[in-house]
């Protein structure tokens, strides 16, 4: 027994879920990949119950699942960076105004202000990440709950994007010369490869492979984990534990504006009052994804598939002409159901009611 | 003969592949005190949880007054008269005694209205059958451990008053507290009402109990007297006998490793409750394991984690010297650099990452090593893990399963076994066995003595006095933040104590 070969798997997806060796838990598998088996039930449902046209299920239309996939880009993006600041234990409820307040940003640089591309982006970009480093230092410095802190957080934003935008749309229009943006931004809003896959999609699926590595490889990536797992116990360890929560603020900062970006090429404006609500979207994809709200477990996998269940399910029932409020009501069960599974299997361990 | 007050018998439960009971047969008469005992994972909490209604058995039957009963939730078996105090008392500290007495079944008014006075003076009169003297209109959060404790018993009878069943009442108690609960649990007793008392104090055992049921791998062990001698109660706990809990101690000890001469710990700002050290003065030198003593409050865990950083802020004053230099250590990273490892008495609330996985848990001290340029190696951290596994029996040998999920024992196993990962000269620990089974508790002992002959220091703060005699080399008696004498291993208890207390042996 005690000479017996010892096994460490290389890049667990969610520490501490798995169940011992040989005595698996099946309902802990259900709920590791319960985004994955989701999107899955939702993709099987969306064909039973698709409308038909001449025989083609609408549903697996080429057109209507790029349109899936671009729907849940800007929200999908964001969801991303609120993994890692889940993971952490925390919350941020200003993205939805950093994306409003970056598409103005955006808009308003290369029209009014004339700047490039480039210049513009890069200047967005890392507004999004100061607003995540304030957020994040005002919370750790004062020990005050990110929650309320992104409270204020979404309200400055907002704010901030009405005063730049003088409460007007921002609209975008291209070509060559001062007051216009150069017409490669307008690529936002296509798609590519023979017209299929939108860009918006891609920008989403390359931030959420990079965010993958970050969170399942790198060093950063387990400091992540373990500050959310216990604070205290990180901090004892000797992880920089205020270096990370204002990292992973900067994180959704970075993301937020990332979206903001996307929105502004996708719709050719900026609006100080778009991205309302997309914080609680981005939050129940996270929580779909098996992230838990206690922190310290979840995967980066499970927010993607999360996303774009969500946006599938939401497709299928417009399909089908069934009204938003219906969408609404099984989006809730949806998160219930989720929250729920995760609840036995942390009572199965044993963790805590 | 008449039937028991409560019996089980034949009780199955499984969790999963796991199985917690396999067979057990109980069984509690009216008016006995009945001790059950059993390392973590024995079966007893399961056994305790099927009593009260949280579970209910695969196989197996409960039958009171002789005639079977299920439970199907707790507020069942609290029905038929049972009820269970946890260790985690179930007060709401910010209410007070009367209205946690009466949660959920308050008095009310004609009109919907609290009737807040006539709760107060039942409450009055339910504390002072029992003669305990506390103000209803206190709030919980103002109560000592010992007199919370009280409080839930008065509850958990108000409602069920044949069977009590009691998890670890003492393990939060000052000897005081003890004696009085003990009192209040005989007058319990002797009224009629049958008492269940789980603990891990052996010692306890003839002092309360008139039975003792001893639980191994889901099985009773034994039933025996409380009077047996302590080592046929550990054999049967354990399985074999208990030769030498405590390992052989060095024959010499190094250079001074640490060495604190008129050392003060200046706060930045007073707080009530918290003994800074004043001007200690100690040395703990390479392979020696030095103890910490001191009655509670005399500043040992202060003394520990103002050493490494973790204490309140403030700056040492005196002399703070590793390796015969002089250093400062003001910050976890400042001690981390001078080698200086903790292992908290906490290990659950500052110790483990409790859903993380265990080998995740262990490489935490490690992570810059095994993490070249920012990123992961799987093969340095798969070396880790079974460095770790190799020094330390942690059970199950899997290092996937979430480390919350594991015994007292092998959590503490884990924590000890992260620090030591990370080779530091020094370390620190704060109650290295406490909720620790009596078998873990050897080996741990057996793996610090092992270390400290490769060289490490140790300096150990406990309040179990047998452990430090046993474990340490030198004794250093702590009482209001200042080392007052000085003792080698194996010195007798009352010297120590006597000491501590600030009288002459």
């Amino acid at each position: 027994m005690s000479d017996q070969k010892i096994s460490v798997a290389a890049n667990p997806a969610v520490p501490g879920t798995a169940a011992p060796g040989h005595r698996v838990d099946p309902l802990a598998i259900v709920v590791r990949f319960q985004s994955l088996i989701g999107l899955v039930l939702v993709a099987i449902g969306g064909v039973i119950f698709s409308p038909r046209r001449h025989g083609e299920i609408l549903f697996l239309n080429p057109d209507n699942i790029a349109n899936i996939v671009r729907a849940v880009s800007e929200t999908g993006i964001i969801a991303i960076g609120m993994t890692f600041v889940i993971i952490t234990a925390g919350i941020d409820l200003s993205v939805g105004a950093v994306l409003g307040l970056s598409s103005v940003v955006t808009a308003s640089m290369m029209i009014s202000g004339g700047f490039g591309l480039i210049p513009t982006i890069l200047a967005v970009l890392v507004m999004g990440i100061v607003f995540g480093v304030v957020q994040g230092t005002i919370s750790t410095r004062f020990r005050l709950e990110p929650f309320i802190v992104t409270l204020a957080g979404l309200q400055a934003a907002r704010g901030l994007a009405l005063i730049v935008s003088g409460n007007q749309y921002i609209n975008i229009s291209y070509g060559d010369g001062p007051g216009l943006a150069p017409p490669v931004f307008a690529v936002l809003g296509e798609r590519l490869f023979d017209n299929t896959v939108p860009v918006a999609t891609i920008v989403f699926i390359i931030f959420a492979a990079i965010a993958t590595l970050v969170l399942n490889t790198t060093r950063f990536g387990r400091y992540v984990y373990a500050v959310g797992g216990n604070e205290r116990a990180a901090r004892i360890s000797g992880v920089p534990v205020s270096m990370v929560k204002i990292s992973v603020y900067a994180i959704t900062g970075f993301a937020s504006a990332l979206a903001g970006i996307v929105h502004a090429g996708q719709f050719n404006f900026g609006s100080a009052n778009d991205g309302v609500g997309y914080e609680l979207t981005a939050i129940a994809a996270v929580v779909i994804g098996g992230t838990s709200l206690f922190g310290g477990a979840g995967s980066m996998v499970g927010t993607v598939a999360g996303t774009i269940m969500l946006g599938a399910l939401a497709n299928i029932l417009q399909l089908n002409n069934i009204t938003p409020a219906t969408q609404l009501l099984a989006t809730a069960a949806i998160i219930v159901l989720a929250a729920v599974l995760q609840s036995l299997v942390r009572r199965r361990e044993g963790l805590g009611r | 003969m008449s039937a028991p007050l409560l019996s089980v018998t034949g009780a199955v439960k499984r969790f999963g592949g796991v199985q917690a009971l396999r067979g057990v047969d109980f069984d509690l008469k009216a008016g006995e005190i009945h001790a059950l005992l059993g390392e973590n994972g024995a079966g007893k909490s399961t056994l305790m949880n099927l009593l009260s209604g949280v579970y209910t058995p695969d196989e197996g039957e409960t039958l009171i007054d002789g005639k079977p009963v299920t439970f199907n939730n707790p507020r069942e078996a609290q029905a038929a008269g049972i009820a269970t105090i946890f260790q985690e008392l179930d007060l709401v500290p910010s209410l007070d005694v009367a209205a946690n007495l009466f949660l959920g079944r308050e008095l009310m008014r004609p009109g919907g209205m609290l009737d807040v006075p006539a709760m107060r003076r039942e409450a009055k009169r339910r504390l002072e059958a029992i003669e305990l003297a506390i103000d209803p209109a206190r709030l919980v959060a103002d109560l000592s451990i010992g007199q919370r404790q009280v409080v839930a018993i008065v509850k958990a009878l108000s409602y069920a008053s044949r069977v009590l069943i009691m998890d670890e009442p003492t393990a939060a108690l000052t000897v005081g507290e003890v004696e009085r609960l003990f009192e209040i649990m005989r007058k319990l007793a002797a009224s009629g009402v049958g008492i269940i008392y789980i603990s891990h104090r052996l010692e306890e055992v003839p002092e309360i109990a008139d039975r003792v049921t001893v639980m191994r791998d889901g099985r009773v062990a034994g039933i025996t007297e409380p009077h047996a001698p302590q080592a046929e109660l550990v054999r049967l706990l354990v399985g074999r006998p208990l030769d030498e809990l405590y390992p052989e101690r060095a024959r010499s000890a190094g250079k001074a490793l640490l060495s604190l001469r008129d050392a003060s710990f200046r706060l930045a700002r007073e707080s009530a409750g918290w003994q800074p050290p004043t001007g200690v003065s100690l040395e703990v030198r390479e392979g020696e394991i030095v103890g910490l003593a001191g009655i509670m409050g005399a500043g040992r865990t202060e003394l520990l984690s103002a050493l490494y950083g973790t204490g309140l802020a403030g700056r040492w004053q005196g002399e703070v010297a590793v390796d015969d230099k002089p250093v400062r250590l003001d910050s976890i990273n400042a001690a981390r650099r001078a080698g200086i490892a903790f292992v908290t008495d906490d290990r659950r609330g500052s110790g483990l990452m409790l859903r993380m996985a265990v080998s995740l848990n262990l490489v935490m001290s490690v992570i810059r090593r095994i993490s070249p340029a920012g990123l992961m190696s799987p093969r340095r951290q798969a070396e880790a893990v079974t460095r770790s596994f190799g020094q330390f029996d942690i059970r199950p040998k899997n290092p996937d399963i979430a480390v919350g999920a594991l015994s007292g024992g092998n959590q503490q196993k884990v924590v000890l076994a992260k620090e030591i990962l990370g080779n530091p000269r020094l370390l620190l620990l704060d109650e290295p066995t406490r909720g620790v089974d009596v078998g873990a508790k050897g080996e741990i002992y057996a793996r610090l003595r092992a270390l400290a002959a490769q060289g490490l220091g140790i300096l150990v703060a406990s309040s179990e006095m047998p452990e430090l005699i046993g474990l340490c080399d030198r004794i250093v008696v702590l009482r209001r933040g200042r080392n007052v004498a000085e003792f080698n291993g194996g010195v007798d208890e009352h010297t120590v104590l006597a000491a501590a207390n600030g009288r002459e042996a």
